[in-house]
């Protein structure tokens, strides 16, 4: 696909129409609304909630290891599988999913390019209501990689030294502190603007009209020469809750192929709540 | 069926066309100009309610031809309100049962109408009035509907429905030529699914291509329900107006012409006003889709005192 440094984490709803029963794909869909899966699935594929099923219940935090090992477990996924993840909203929630697989080692994971719109609007692909047959695993994590998720204090010192790019892929709106949060969301912060630094490139920069990405030229054109990103340096995308960030984030690192990237997944929802933290506004 | 008796076999003869028009009214306290005529056409009087009963029928007319609705196959569609509550009437009417996918910043009155007219209701984030296509929300959670239960689910879909222009060709279009006598100059219309503006003017202007369409949209990021703002569409020829005049307008209307028309009437009232106090000469016809019934918790939102002082 198009030129992309590591072109095989996505494919496209022809090759999901045509894998769909091959044994080890799994496909699994991940929604930021979360009746969409309800009323209508690809064939065979199991829901995550990223609500209550990709986040830890007590405290602000991904699922820990033994949680991911019993969800991918029940959901009857193999650390051998090839898992194919789609989502509604250009695969916002996907690619958060994506990154928290990668997280916990997942080999072989995937993106559905242009996500369930691009699937529902083609007449050749079915949907259905079914519950698809499972045949729980014992999936155990043999690898973590925390070194893709920024933590607040790496934010705070990449905003003071600028030893990395910060990519802020809020909407303009949300990054000159004009509003806080897009309407009608609940989490928010005390406070808007964005981290001192910190370069908008919103999120939909990176698809074209059908939710599908845009090729690598212009992604490289968009992100390196005409937003300044510096591919010499690490970088860290960041929203308002770690999912738009994770679609950027996947962006950088497997369709440009940067070197070092990171999805600060407390974003805006943490930054913006600090005490005494600079923030930038405009 | 006799229109000059008003007595009708079922409510389904009532709805309008050429012979039993939507009625026409003159506007005279608020006339814009001595020299321009203007009428407000009632969509309102319309059997179920307002100005998309005659896109839901169209849509309904068409699915029972092509036999896609009846025996278990009820409908499913996206709407902002008043489509769902025109078409669920009918449907229910019929027999049929039907879905109602609608935008979460829908009147509340509209919700719980439709959940009346007999609807199963399914709320969903999205905006007002979601632009078709791509991205999510209700058009897409209706599609999905359709898509994994065909059996069960027939989609009119009024966003890409082409009878939703095909009447207005066929009704309101003749119903203002033949009201006017052929003396309309200017058209003044709203925009939701654009069916009314295209419609309309497409038959008006097959009659006279000088007749002016002038399409009123509320500012960006605006709160007047079953309207859209088409920097999402890319149509031309639009005025804008700032949104919270709708809302002032329509009770100008209500409280000096005796015209209890909503905040959609509201805009294109403004709109119209604004144009002929440019155009000055004229004879114009604003159609009004809906009146205020449905818009009271909306109304008492932008209009200061409407939510105070109505306890003991
Ligand atoms: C109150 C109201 N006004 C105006 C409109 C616009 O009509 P149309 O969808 O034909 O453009 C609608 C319908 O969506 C509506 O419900």
């Amino acid at each position: 696909m198009a030129n992309y440094a590591q072109p095989e984490v996505l494919v496209t709803t022809d090759w999901v129409r045509d894998n769909l029963e091959k044994p080890g794909t799994k496909l699994v869909e991940i929604d930021v609304d979360t009746k969409a899966y309800d009323a209508g699935h690809i064939p065979g594929a199991i829901g995550f909630n990223w609500q209550t099923q990709l986040q830890d219940q007590v405290r602000r935090d991904i699922i820990g290891k033994e949680a991911f090992e019993k969800l991918l477990g029940g959901a009857g996924i193999s650390p051998k599988d090839t898992v194919i993840l789609y989502g509604d909203n250009n695969n916002w929630f996907a690619a958060y999913g994506f990154w928290l697989f990668k997280i916990y080692g997942h080999k072989d994971v995937r993106l559905m390019n242009g996500g369930r719109v691009k699937w529902l609007n083609e007449k050749d692909k079915s949907l259905t209501t079914d519950p698809p047959k499972i045949t729980p695993t014992q999936y155990k994590v043999t690898e973590t990689h925390l070194e893709l998720r920024a933590m607040l204090p790496e934010v705070m010192d990449i905003s003071k030294t600028g030893k990395a790019n910060l990519v802020d892929v809020r909407s303009p709106d949300e990054f000159s502190g004009k509003v806080i949060a897009p309407p009608g969301m609940s989490e928010t912060a005390q406070r808007g603007g964005h981290i001192p630094g910190a370069r908008s490139v919103p999120w939909s920069t990176a698809v074209q009209q059908d939710g599908t990405f845009k090729s690598a030229d212009e992604l490289q054109s968009i992100y390196i020469q005409q937003k300044g990103v510096d591919s010499t340096k690490p970088t860290v995308a960041y929203c308002r809750i770690g999912e738009r960030s994770s679609h950027t984030w996947f962006v950088l690192k497997y369709l440009l192929g940067l070197d070092n990237v990171k999805n600060y997944d407390g974003s805006w929802t943490e930054y913006g709540n600090v005490v005494a933290a600079p923030i930038e506004k405009g | 069926m006799n229109h000059q008796t008003r007595v009708y076999n079922d409510i389904f003869e009532m709805l309008p066309s050429e012979e039993n028009p939507s009625p026409m009214v003159r506007i005279n306290r608020m006339s814009p100009s001595p020299d321009f005529e203007l009428h407000a056409k009632l969509e309102w009087l319309n059997p179920f309610g307002s100005v998309k009963d005659r896109a839901a029928w169209a849509m309904l007319r068409e699915m029972e031809e092509k036999g896609e609705v009846g025996h278990g196959r009820g409908l499913v569609e996206p709407t902002s309100g008043n489509t769902g509550i025109s078409l669920a009437a009918m449907a229910k009417a019929r027999g049929y049962h039907i879905r109602a996918v609608v935008p979460n910043k829908v009147p509340l009155e509209k919700k719980v109408l439709l959940k009346i007219a007999g609807a199963e209701l399914d709320v969903v984030n999205d905006a007002l009035c979601p632009a078709p296509g791509l991205g999510d929300g209700s058009i897409n959670i209706a599609k999905s509907h359709a898509k994994a239960q065909a059996k069960k689910y027939a989609m009119p879909n009024q966003y890409e429905n082409e009878q939703n222009v095909l009447a207005h060709m066929r009704t309101t279009g003749p119903e203002i030529w033949r009201q006017t006598e052929g003396k309309v100059t200017h058209l003044f219309v709203s925009l939701g699914t654009c069916g009314t503006v295209s419609g309309t003017s497409r038959f008006l202007k097959g009659k006279n291509s000088s007749i002016k369409v002038i399409a009123v949209q509320p500012t960006e990021g605006h709160d007047v329900p079953g309207l859209r703002n088409v920097s999402q569409l890319g149509v031309s020829k639009l005025f804008e107006v700032e949104y919270k005049l709708a809302y002032a307008r329509a009770m100008e209307l209500c409280q000096t012409e005796g015209l209890l028309a909503g905040p959609s009437s509201g805009l294109i009232y403004e709109g119209a006003r604004e144009i002929i106090l440019r155009d000055k000469k004229g004879f114009g016809v604003m159609i009004f889709p809906d009146n205020i019934f449905k818009y009271t918790s909306n109304m008492m939102k932008h209009i200061p005192g409407l939510a105070t002082g109505n306890e003991a």
